[in-house]
């Protein structure tokens, strides 16, 4: 049984890692797509001989368009590398939303893929958690996994965070129409999702209309 | 000979501008559009030699769009583009009458010769 476990645990990391690591490449390709055609017609200007002064303005904007698609492909790197560094020390004092907010960027297109939108909606000035950032994560992926795999298209999923006395609260509320059965019927066993949360010193619970909300102390484990 | 007409229907806007102006650049009749919705209108309006495909496209997605192209005018010629390694769209895309697709980030060079051998096709047609 442990054994069966640990293998589950070890697949769930592994799909969650894929997701990131695919959603990430193709968002930047995409990027990349869109820097190479604005380059490109700057080039098929000048060779065509487009050099007057009233063609400034034009080129202008091209080379603004380069700058935005690179401002967002930062912002992704960006989100990336803090994903990465998350895992180097296990329990530290994290910013919730910041910890979200990373996430559905980096999830976002796998989402997208199904028609569902994802999205946020942050209590600010939430207190900084002491907690295990990584693992918690990925147990909100696992959730978000399921729902998204349980929605048909053109859903929506939002992600709220919230405080409560001595605690954060990570809400996940699903719309839309469920496909068949239970949305949380899918991959990731309860069993894993227990583990992880005894180690987080948390507590989830399943509300109505197939919510999810997980309850983290703020001063840690 | 006259200019082939080409619709190009991505969601990228900034992607399919900028495309749509280097295609007019080399004398092709460009018309965009964002949505499959635009994208039926100018159908029936444009009567484009060659449609150029983002197969994620909002709404009707670019498989189902391909398939009604088809079925409406089987001799519009359809070139899917995909923005990643997606083998199964790419295979169906095939399967339901798509005559080429192309990988982004583009080659202009690529997808000119693309297109006019497709308009060729479309003229034996």
């Amino acid at each position: 049984m442990e054994n069966e476990n640990e293998e589950d645990l070890k697949a769930l990391q592994l799909r969650f890692v894929g997701k990131i690591i695919a959603g990430f490449t193709h968002e930047i390709k995409n990027y990349l797509a869109i820097i190479k055609e604005s380059s490109g017609l700057i080039g098929d200007m000048i060779k065509m001989g487009k050099l007057s002064e009233n063609d400034v303005p034009e080129y202008l904007e091209i080379i603004q368009s380069i700058e935005d698609q690179i401002g967002n492909a930062i912002e992704h790197f960006t989100h990336l590398n803090r994903f990465s560094h998350r895992m180097d020390t296990q329990i530290s004092a994290f910013n919730l939303n910041e910890c979200i907010e990373e996430l559905i960027a980096l999830l976002n297109r796998f989402a997208r893929q199904k028609k569902i939108v994802l999205a946020t909606d942050f209590q600010q000035d939430l207190p900084p958690v002491k907690s295990n950032p990584s693992m918690l994560q990925l147990l909100v992926f696992s959730f978000l996994e399921n729902k998204i795999a349980g929605l048909e298209k053109n859903g929506r999923i939002t992600v709220r965070t919230g405080a409560v006395d001595n605690a954060v609260a990570v809400k996940i509320i699903p719309e839309g129409t469920f496909a068949e059965g239970d949305a949380d019927a899918g991959t990731t066993t309860g069993k894993i999702r227990e583990n992880f949360i005894k180690q987080l010193g948390g507590n989830i619970s399943q509300g109505a209309a197939k919510e999810t909300v997980i309850t983290l102390p703020v001063h840690g484990v | 000979m006259p200019q082939t007409k080409v619709l190009l229907v991505d969601d990228e806007i900034e992607f399919a501008s900028a495309l749509a102006e280097r295609l007019q650049l080399r004398n092709y009749d460009v018309k965009v559009g964002h949505t499959a919705i635009e994208a039926m209108g100018f159908i029936h309006q444009f009567m484009p030699d060659v449609v150029v495909l983002d197969l994620k496209i909002p709404g009707m997605d670019g498989l189902e769009t391909l398939k009604t192209i088809k079925k409406l005018d089987p001799t519009i010629e359809v070139i899917m583009l995909t923005g990643h390694g997606d083998v199964l769209s790419v295979e169906e895309g095939m399967k339901s009458g798509a005559f080429e697709y192309i990988m982004k980030p583009i080659d202009i060079g690529e997808l000119t010769s693309k297109i006019d051998k497709a308009k060729k096709k479309r003229i034996n047609a």
